[in-house]
């Protein structure tokens, strides 16, 4: 746990970059800084390893006041990745990696294979990479090689200084995710700061919203930042669609989808507007043999009269869009839902499976159930809190 | 002190202030030496550096020719050609040109050269010709460089042209050449002495044209990401 | 032009290629040990180091000659008044190439490595330094070669160097010697400039791919300053 207590920082010409901050870091998440230029964010960070000393108030990590330990020695124990990386050009990445483990007297040989192993972890070919330098690699690539580099004395935090901001945005997201899967499985206390809000709430378990001035404007989950932003300044922060955008943290799973409008492919015309007719639908969802999509049909096409006519000789409408009701979110599905042209999204599992269909309707549901769960889960949380406080 | 105790004693002496091997004469020649040496330089180099640094090729041969410049014994340069042409005017002529070209060349050219190349590109976009793009953006902002070169050729020629005593010319060398062979150290310290004081000032005289010549723009700019 | 001089004195050559060499060596290598602590002390405390560069280019532009004359009392007419010359007029070049070379580093590399933990002396010697070690090599060089060829400026005072040539071919009316002292210069300086120019190959890595790039800017420094 990282605390902040009462933090100011002032500049001899009068700035205050950050102004009586409290926060408290949880361990094993992701907190993520943001703000506009100037806010205070970079400062906070940088105060945590040091680089920066407070002008008053203390900042605590597990308990110990930073300022008690040698700085050289308290930044051996924390990843730091900065922007433009900071890599050695006159070193190899291996040897890069292995810097801060040699730093700490580790014999070579287990510095190197522990280079090699965190090449590896974040996606690197030890075998064509590790004798390279870094002027030989892309920007994603030396990015990688910072945060192999931070990782490599396994400290438990990460500090993280705009870590992607130099990259395109196809890499960028590459390496978001990259983190989020990083995190998965080490469970490190990250710190990053950032100007990207949608960075931040992708990746961030919590989001800590700074004004200009070094203040703290709201600290909470990206979910209740888009849903519950606090005032005006933190609502134009996280800028436009926010309810949309909130769906992102909705899981599609809630969706109650309609399978009686699915039918097989062989199915007679006059059972198919029979099914149609019971479920007051004006379209039907026809499958192959295997449970595959195949097209829509719509009921006012199809002819009674023709028995034993089968779905497939009717013209049908293109599939459209699916989705992954068991990995994806409610705006992944209203997305389908709306590129759709009948207004239908299908849901499919992993092998391609038609699992069942949406409609606007089951989605409002769906959308409301959701909302009602996140209320109740926030306001139990504050009735915690309350307690405890 | 008593390089200083024999340089005063000499200096203080009224008869070495007098006739044709008096200090006013000698100096005349060295400044004689050094500055028509200076100016042909200048004439030729500059023209030659900014050309190939606005054509931007030949630069590596342009610092290898201030490597050579370098390496080349003055003192060897000097006699050659003294012993080669005689004791004529091109004898001390061509050896200060020579030395004195090196650091002009390279200079002009690196400054040129080594002007931004989004500056030459917005110059471009705007529309000037390559002889205004010469004349309006990359001659100004190559111009300290090439005081610089100036500077260091002064240096050098002044140096040279101590030398060039040797052999057997005018010049303030003349004073430490001779004082040398007849063991008088005191004309050696006393025309040490003035050397010195006439290379601290050339050397000041052409930082102050440095500074006068520099956009002022650019130097604001320098002062700024100091 | 006899060419059987070179063979008949074949002995004498080779002493006094070893007796400029020396001269020529030591000093660069004694200004370099004094630069580096020199230079990391101004890149420390920033403000030591605009009055140092002011002193180093005064102490620049005075004639080699003249500061022989100027240590004389003190230090005799021997190699000590030479080589004392000679490294005064490598510090004034190295000085400034230890201090751009390591204000050269990129600063985001700096910080990384406080970051990362090093204390300050152990980020200068296995960071800092090492990361300017081509802007130091290529003012080494201009030391080395200025060095040489002015070693030879020692013979009028006595001290053993290529300038023997000059003067005996002077004196002699030989002009075979003269030319023979003066390939004997150019070709040692060469010689020692290609060395450096491996060391440097060899002490970099990193930078071979994109020596074209990196090098030539430092090198740039070194060479247009000097």
């Amino acid at each position: 746990m990282i605390t902040f207590e009462t933090v100011t920082k002032r500049y001899p010409d009068g700035t205050v970059a950050v102004d009586s901050l409290n926060l408290d870091i949880p361990d094993g998440r992701i907190m993520v800084l943001v703000g506009p230029s100037g806010c205070g964010k970079t400062t906070t960070l940088r105060m945590i390893n040091r680089l920066v000393e407070p002008t008053s108030g203390r900042i605590l990590l597990d308990g110990a006041n930073v300022a008690d330990t040698d700085p050289s020695q308290l930044r051996r124990g924390i990843g730091y990745v900065i922007q433009q990386t900071g890599l050695f050009p006159h070193r190899t990445i291996e040897d890069n990696i292995a810097t801060v483990p040699l730093l700490t007297g580790w014999k070579r040989g287990r510095a190197t294979s522990r280079a090699r192993e965190l090449m590896d972890l974040v996606g690197l070919d030890p075998a064509t990479m590790a004798r390279r330098y870094p002027h030989q690699l892309s920007g994603g690539q030396q990015q990688r090689v910072g945060v192999a580099r931070a990782l490599a004395a396994d400290p438990p935090v990460l500090l993280m200084d705009e870590p992607f901001s130099a990259v395109d945005p196809i890499v960028r997201a590459a390496l978001q995710d990259e983190l989020i899967r990083l995190q998965a499985e080490l469970h490190k206390t990250v710190v990053l700061v950032t100007h990207d809000v949608e960075e931040a709430i992708k990746v961030g378990d919590l989001v800590a919203v700074f004004r200009p001035g070094g203040h703290l404007a709201q600290v909470d989950t990206p979910e209740r930042l888009l849903g519950a932003p606090v005032d005006d300044y933190v609502r134009d922060f996280v800028g436009f669609d926010r309810g949309i955008r909130r769906l992102s943290f909705f899981a599609a799973a809630g969706l109650d989808l309609a399978t009686d409008t699915v039918l097989p492919a062989g199915t007679a015309h006059a059972d198919a507007i029979a099914a149609a007719k019971h479920a007051g639908e004006p379209w039907l969802l026809v499958v192959d043999a295997d449970g595959r999509p195949l097209g829509w049909a719509a009921v006012a096409e199809l002819e009674p009269g023709a028995a034993g006519a089968a779905l497939t000789e009717v013209g049908l409408a293109p599939v459209g869009h699916t989705f992954r009701p068991d990995t994806d979110s409610l705006r992944a599905a209203l997305d389908a839902t709306i590129l759709s042209r009948t207004e239908r999204a299908v849901g499919v599992d992993a092998t391609g499976r038609v699992i069942g269909t949406t409609s606007y309707e089951r989605l409002r549901d769906a959308i409301r159930a959701a909302e009602d769960a996140a209320a109740s889960d926030a306001a139990r949380v504050q009735q915690t809190a309350g307690e405890a406080g | 002190m008593s390089f200083l105790t024999f340089a005063w004693d000499w200096l203080k002496t009224p008869q070495h202030w007098h006739g044709s091997d008096g200090i006013p004469i000698r100096l005349l020649q060295h400044l004689g030496y050094s500055g028509l040496s200076l100016l042909i330089a200048t004439v030729v180099a500059v023209p030659i550096g900014l050309l190939i640094g606005h054509f931007g090729r030949g630069g590596f041969a342009a610092v290898n020719v201030a490597n050579i410049g370098r390496a080349i014994p003055t003192l060897g340069l000097v006699i050659l050609v003294a012993v080669l042409a005689g004791l004529k005017a091109v004898s001390w002529l061509v050896p200060l040109v020579v030395l004195a070209i090196p650091p002009i060349l390279v200079n002009t050219y690196e400054g040129v050269a080594g002007v931004d190349p989004d500056l030459t590109d917005a110059a471009r976009g705007m529309g000037m010709t390559r002889w205004q793009l010469l004349w309006k953006v990359e001659v100004p902002v190559a111009v300290p460089l090439i005081v610089l070169g100036l500077r260091t050729s002064a240096i050098f020629v002044v140096a040279t042209a101590t030398i060039a005593a040797y052999p057997g010319f005018g010049g303030l060398g003349r004073y430490i050449i001779d004082g040398l062979a007849s063991n008088n150290y005191g004309e050696v310290a006393g025309g040490a002495a003035v050397i010195v004081v006439l290379a601290l000032v050339v050397q000041a005289a052409f930082t102050g044209l440095r500074r006068l010549v520099v956009p002022k723009g650019l130097r604001l700019q320098a002062r700024s990401s100091r | 032009m006899q060419w059987s001089w070179i063979p008949q004195n074949w002995t004498l050559i080779w002493q006094y290629t070893l007796d400029n060499a020396f001269l020529g060596l030591v000093a660069p290598l004694i200004g370099l040990a004094i630069s580096i602590p020199v230079g990391v002390a101004c890149v420390a405390r920033r403000w030591i180091y605009p009055p140092v560069l002011s002193v180093a280019n005064a102490v620049y532009a005075i004639p080699t000659l003249a500061v022989f004359v100027v240590l004389v009392p003190y230090t005799g007419l021997g190699n000590l008044t030479v080589i004392i010359a000679l490294t005064l007029l490598s510090l004034c070049v190295l000085i400034p190439a230890v201090v751009d070379g390591l204000r050269g580093v990129p600063e985001p590399v700096r910080q990384a490595a406080t970051a990362m933990g090093f204390t300050q002396v152990r980020r200068m010697v296995q960071v800092e330094l090492p990361l300017a070690v081509p802007v130091i090599i290529a003012g080494l060089r201009v030391a080395v070669v200025s060095s040489i060829s002015l070693a030879s400026l020692g013979q009028l005072i006595g001290v053993s160097s290529f300038g023997y040539f000059f003067i005996d071919g002077l004196q002699r009316d030989f002009p075979t010697e003269i030319y023979a002292g003066f390939a004997l210069t150019v070709v040692l300086a060469v010689v020692c400039d290609l060395l450096l120019v491996g060391t440097r190959t060899l002490l970099t890595p990193w930078a071979r791919g994109r020596s074209r790039a990196t090098g030539r800017s430092a090198a740039r420094r070194a060479v247009t300053e000097a």
